[in-house]
């Protein structure tokens, strides 16, 4: 279990991770999804005692990962690509990496075999392609058996049977007990992955629930709308926790209000509406709308009047 | 392990050894050896130590040698003293040091340029341990390098000097404090490197205040006029390491022990600041 408590980390004037506070429980796959640049890798550090938070405290089994007795026995960790020095041979990395806690040798070419780099273990790192870089930085998370198991973006540059092939393995580790933690900024990757979800957007959580849940948007209602009166019905929708959206030139998309309440309002102001739709969330839109909040916000501030066109009382 | 199995273990639980000092010493050792580049400067570090020992006792013997038929040569010839040859195992000193120096700034600032650190302080959290087996690891290294290649260096240039006529008596207290004191300075060069690799984190950097500090300073303070850089010259590394060595010192020379602290405070300022800064920057 990893217990985040107002995490967070500053690098001179900007906040890469803002007072966030989490819970990664064990037995599920937990993604921790984000746009590039969200805090993450960031967050992800921290929790490995890597980067020093300014604030707050995160634990990893009720104890800070340094004063773990045995750190690579109880969480192990794939934060970069290539943590390792590239002039080194995989099977040579890994064994650095053993020595530390005497896992023995036999472990090692366990953890080779098991990430299929049996053919290209005796070679340097420094040849190997981005997905064969993973797959060592994995091999590495699992070396010491661990409890705990952290992975940074673990399927970026793999094919298509390495992405099937971690998602097995971390799905796996979780049935085991085990806390699987990973992070990825793409959001059908953590569908097929993950059962809890925690997004992160511009250093905040912007949402930490069950998969499913963060699907259907928190019961938060989406409808499309057609009228040939757009900007009267846009005002008279316009409340708190509503956003609406022009989409084409008679086309609305109405969050946070159900199709009923929208046909009402309709009605009571003789505004025609020719569609009302009622719309599911795709998994990458439920996405977008919770990080847009946070990218819009950035935009706002840098162009101004260029942002997109939004009405809505939820800012 | 079966679930329940997995979730009852509480972090107090033994779960199987941690990283214990010997083993990150272990772990240190086996980075030192599986890299290209540590071999090939270690290599280079006794190819130039035998290389000018056996430079250095040829240009002897022709010294001695232009000595019996030239004058002015013979003059210059018993300037030098009698004791030419002990110094001639350990003639190439210069440039091993600045090379194992060098290799001691990369084994450490390659840690950060490659990412590797992360790996190395995720095995190693409390990162003291890891630091401190690092610098046995090179320390040791550069000393028995020193001292097996200038045994080499030994080797080689014998037969060279026994040809004018010439002998090295690798017995005399002399020679053996000359060996035993360049294997010491070199592994305090290493000691210095680690700790520019460690605060510049940069390879180029490191290296690069390493050939200043015992190269270019030491030049420059030749050059300025005034008593203040002659008389901080002394203090320099390089030159506590020729008044260590000196048989004959000159006037207002420090004393070995005034040296020999100096050296060490050299050694020992720069490993602080390094180890603060390791244990105190994000990684």
């Amino acid at each position: 279990m990893i217990e985040a408590t107002g995490l967070t980390k500053v690098y001179g004037d900007k906040t890469a991770v803002d007072g966030v506070s989490f819970t990664v429980q064990a037995g599920h796959v937990t993604g921790f999804l984000g746009p590039n640049g969200a805090g993450k890798s960031t967050t992800m550090r921290m929790i490995m005692g890597l980067d020093r938070p300014t604030s707050g405290s995160v634990t990893v089994n009720g104890v800070p990962f340094a004063q773990h007795a045995a750190p690579l026995r109880e969480i192990g960790s794939l934060l970069d690509a290539k943590a390792v020095h590239t002039g080194r041979t995989a099977y040579n990395h890994l064994l650095v990496m053993a020595a530390t806690h005497r896992i023995p040798r036999k472990r090692v070419q366990e953890v080779i075999d098991m990430t299929g780099l049996g053919e290209v273990s005796k070679k340097k790192v420094k040849g190997f392609s981005l997905g064969m870089g993973q797959r060592l930085g994995i091999a590495a998370a699992l070396l010491g058996d661990p409890q705990t198991i952290i992975l940074d973006e673990p399927v970026n540059g793999l094919d298509p049977e390495g992405v099937v092939w971690v998602r097995n393995l971390v799905k796996y580790l979780a049935s085991e007990g085990r806390t699987v933690f990973l992070s990825s900024h793409l959001m059908s990757e953590m569908a097929l992955t993950a059962d809890h979800l925690i997004v992160i957007g511009r250093g905040r959580i912007i949402a930490d629930a069950p998969i499913g849940e963060i699907i259907t948007g928190k019961g938060q209602s989406r409808a499309r709308v057609r009228t040939d009166q757009p900007q009267q019905l846009m005002r008279l929708l316009a409340a708190d926790g509503v956003s609406v959206e022009v989409q084409d030139h008679e086309l609305l998309e109405v969050t946070g209000l159900p199709p009923r309440e929208i046909a009402r309002t309709a009605l009571d102001n003789r505004i025609m509406v020719y569609e009302l739709t009622p719309l599911q969330a795709s998994l990458e839109e439920a996405y977008m709308e919770l990080t847009k909040d946070e990218v819009e916000y950035h935009s706002l501030i840098t162009t101004g009047a260029s942002a997109p066109a939004r009405t809505g009382g939820n800012r | 392990m079966s679930t329940a199995a997995l979730q009852s273990r509480r972090p107090e639980d033994k779960v199987g050894p941690g990283p214990g000092f010997p083993r990150v010493l272990h772990s240190e050792f086996i980075k030192f050896r599986t890299l290209l580049s540590t071999l090939i400067l270690v290599a280079s570090t006794v190819l130039v130590m035998v290389g000018f020992a056996a430079l250095n006792a040829w240009g002897v013997g022709q010294f001695s040698e232009a000595s019996k038929s030239d004058r002015q040569a013979a003059a210059a010839f018993a300037a030098q003293g009698a004791d030419l040859t002990s110094g001639i195992p350990t003639s190439g000193i210069a440039f091993a040091q600045l090379i194992m120096g060098s290799l001691a700034v990369l084994l450490m600032s390659s840690e950060f340029t490659t990412g590797m650190a992360r790996s190395t302080f995720s095995a190693v959290p409390k990162r003291t341990p890891a630091f401190v087996a690092k610098l046995l690891v090179v320390t040791v290294c550069a000393f028995v390098v020193t001292v097996a290649s200038s045994f080499l260096a030994y080797l080689a240039a014998s037969p060279i000097l026994e040809n004018y006529g010439f002998d090295i008596d690798l017995g005399t207290e002399h020679s053996r404090r000359l060996l035993l004191v360049s294997g010491i300075y070199v592994a305090a060069v290493a000691a210095i490197g680690m700790s520019l690799g460690t605060l510049l984190r940069n390879s180029a950097g490191g290296i690069m205040s390493l050939v200043g500090l015992f190269f270019v300073v030491p030049i420059a303070f030749q050059l300025i006029p005034g008593e203040f850089f002659e008389e901080a010259r002394k203090y320099l590394p390089d030159n506590l390491f020729q008044r260590i060595i000196a048989s004959a010192p000159a006037e207002g020379a420090l004393e070995v022990w005034q040296a020999s602290t100096w050296l060490g405070v050299w050694v020992v300022v720069p490993l602080v600041a390094a180890m603060a800064a390791l244990k105190q920057r994000d990684v």
